[in-house]
């Protein structure tokens, strides 16, 4: 009969939110940025293909050939321009590495003069058209034919392969995280509301009074926490399919294999969270009368999502594996936002995911079971709101029913 | 035989302030109960006590012979002082779904649902949304709330409230009916005239306390005082009889309240010799005045 009772009670949430207009507009909206987003990008000029310009001077009595070597060694690497110093004196070579008109000078026999840092990339470009020229030079010097000798020094292609995933998906990975992190932080916050709106809704038409003739306290609670979490995870799975096909059909980034685990992860981080936020959102509806006096009431539970927000926007874009980013993965109020940037930073191991998610587990037990037995004293209170004092012995059951 | 509904020694304190000092209501299988109080009196908390709403200090709520439990409370309909409903759900559908959490199939509760409209002259707008009916529609709704499960025993917390004299006859035959049907009802309610219209039987508290309990012809026959109303043919004359407080007097009727111990027969030979009587009239005093001198004590 109970379980009866919480489907009923569920299936009147699911109805009734999830054809209010509130509902379809937040979905309709969420579901229009995630699928805008990747059109967006695509519209978004892909960064220059232009191979790096760079301005190399040559003195005099460099080795013969190197400006050869130098330009064959740049194809397909540097857009490479070079000047010749022989007329030039240093002042003016100088004046002109300064300026940024050159990025490099060389001369004889081996020397390399920067402005203030050296290039590597270039440094290296250049080092090795030196001992390709002087190769030359010396095989010739030998009496052998500098022909044979290019067989010799022949290049060959190497093959590249990354144990890790390279920048390319590092940004892909970021952005998996940015979009668990707003999902695991809107979602609960959005439907806890609903939560609450629909317990005080309950108390202000006096409702409630009829419901608790038929059904328990924490029976109605389960039944809300319950319609409200499927609607958070229909809207959800939308939203998911909503940017996965936008993903696919502008081809912005290629979905790296490793993403796809983060989709369960995700998944269950925001499963915890929904539920363990629209339990506190549900209670904290229960200590109130109107709607106009939700705001007194929520700060408590706004903190700790706003945290986890805050700490989850560092570890996006800086640190995933600082010990704050670390212990918040834990505290189960912050571990829905943690959770899913870690997981898809790639910072969390299997242990801790579980961990982290059978705290989360527990923690969504232990608030429901202790809002459960507060609700049942504050649900028929009409008038001012319950006090936190009032809410404290609630919550260890010393505080008799009051008058409506 | 067990009483469908027996309430002994409710008591219930809010902190310094009694709610309920001893409150007693006895209810049998198929009666009709019209529970009374000034406000404040603690009707609604003793209501609430028996549906499960409020725990009580002391005392005991008993559901045919034994201890009312959760299970005993799905066979109670419930129609609260302050009504309340979802403003946004259709009214076939909130009966329906009042029906579905007592325990009914889905299609019996929407075939209730339906009936239960009729029932109450709402068939023409089920559909609409609760929030689009009057405050006397809406009361029609939790009416049929309270009844679509079919329960054993009816608790309705000042049900004319507000009601029009359509609609309070409306109510007053769907309370028959249910009596009929052998459904137990307590009802509160001011309106005491309709109270004696509709039942013999009341239980009248005041204070948290239980004062008066049985039937209504009963307790006017113990109270202490009758309601003597003279006709006169001409201008009503100046007589008072002795021991007695003028209630009335206009141009051609007189109306006494005098002690219950006193001979009619004499009384009535007294006026007679005071001016000419068109019509006598001796009986206890109705409800109203059984009422108010039992709450004044």
């Amino acid at each position: 009969m109970r379980r009866r009772q919480i489907k009923e009670v569920a299936l009147r949430e699911v109805r009734t939110r999830g054809r209010s207009k509130g509902y379809r507009a937040i979905t309709g909206i969420l579901l229009l940025l995630v699928v805008a987003a990747p059109i967006g990008i695509s519209f978004v000029p892909a960064p220059s293909d232009d191979l790096r310009e760079i301005t190399i001077g040559i003195g005099v009595d460099v080795v013969d050939g190197f400006e050869d070597q130098l330009t064959v060694l740049a194809d397909g690497t540097f857009e490479l321009t070079t000047v010749d110093f022989n007329d030039t004196d240093d002042e003016t070579v100088d004046g002109q590495l300064s300026a940024g008109d050159l990025d490099v000078a060389v001369q004889a026999p081996h020397t390399l003069i920067w402005d203030a840092t050296e290039d590597s990339s270039i440094s290296s470009l250049i080092t090795a058209a030196l001992q390709q020229s002087e190769a030359v030079r010396r095989a010739e010097d030998l009496g052998l034919n500098p022909g044979d000798l290019g067989l010799v020094f022949a290049p060959i292609d190497v093959e590249q392969q990354f144990v890790n995933d390279s920048s390319a998906t590092e940004d892909v990975r970021a952005g998996v995280a940015f979009f668990g992190l707003m999902l695991a932080f809107l979602l609960p916050q959005i439907f806890g509301q609903f939560a609450m709106m629909s317990v005080v809704e309950e108390k202000s038409t006096r409702v409630v009074e009829v419901l608790l003739s038929q059904i328990r306290p924490q029976t109605l609670l389960a039944g809300k926490v319950l319609g409200l979490t499927v609607l958070a995870l229909v809207q959800l799975a939308i939203i998911i399919v909503g940017l996965i096909a936008s993903l696919l059909v502008t081809r912005v980034v290629d979905i790296p294999a490793s993403v796809w685990q983060f989709v369960p992860i995700l998944g269950l981080s925001v499963l915890g969270g929904l539920l363990i936020y629209m339990t506190l959102f549900a209670l904290l509806g229960s200590l109130i009368s109107r709607q106009e006096d939700q705001a007194q009431v929520m700060l408590p539970v706004f903190a700790p999502l706003f945290l986890g927000y805050f700490v989850g926007q560092t570890a996006v874009f800086g640190n995933a594996e600082s010990l704050l980013v670390k212990i918040l993965t834990w505290f189960p109020l912050t571990a829905p936002m943690l959770l899913p940037v870690r997981v898809s930073r790639d910072t969390i191991g299997t242990g801790e995911v579980a961990l982290s998610l059978g705290l989360l587990a527990l923690s969504s037990y232990l608030v429901f079971r202790l809002a459960s037995r507060v609700y049942e004293f504050t649900l028929l209170r009409t008038g001012s709101r319950v006090g936190w004092g009032e809410l404290i012995r609630l919550s260890r059951g010393s505080v008799a029913d009051q008058a409506g | 035989m067990t009483a469908a509904l027996e309430v002994r020694g409710l008591h219930k304190a809010y902190g310094k302030v009694h709610a309920l000092a001893g409150v007693d209501l006895i209810v049998e299988r198929g009666q009709m109960v019209g529970f009374l109080g000034s406000n404040g009196a603690g009707k609604t908390t003793t209501m609430r006590s028996v549906i499960g709403l409020t725990s009580v200090d002391q005392g005991s709520v008993q559901w045919n012979g034994h201890p009312i439990r959760i299970e005993d409370r799905r066979n109670i309909g419930y129609m609260p002082q302050e009504r309340g409903l979802y403003a946004r759900m259709m009214v076939h559908e909130h009966i329906a779904y009042f029906g579905r959490l007592a325990g009914l199939e889905s299609a019996t509760a929407a075939t209730r649902a339906h009936e239960w409209a009729e029932r109450v002259n709402l068939a023409d707008r089920k559909d609409d949304m609760i929030q689009e009916l009057s405050t006397g529609n809406q009361q029609r709704v939790q009416l049929a709330v309270a009844l679509v499960h079919e329960p054993e025993l009816l608790i309705l917390d000042e049900p004319f409230a507000g009601l029009d004299p359509v609609a309070v006859a409306m109510l007053s035959s769907v309370m028959t009916e249910q009596v009929e049907r052998g459904v137990s009802v307590v009802f509160s309610s001011h309106q005491l005239e309709l109270v004696q219209d509709l039942t013999q039987d009341v239980t009248i508290i005041a204070g948290g306390r239980t004062l008066a309990s049985g039937k209504v012809d009963e307790l006017r026959r113990r109270a202490p005082h009758r309601l003597l109303t003279l006709q006169w043919a001409g201008p009503a004359p100046d007589w008072v009889p002795a021991d007695a407080s003028v209630l009335e007097s206009a141009d051609h009727e007189s109306r006494f309240h005098v002690d219950a111990s006193v001979e009619p027969a004499a009384l009535i030979a007294e006026a007679a010799r005071a001016g000419t009587l068109t019509s006598v009239s001796f009986e206890p005093p109705g409800l109203e005045d059984v009422f108010i001198e039992l709450v004044s004590q």
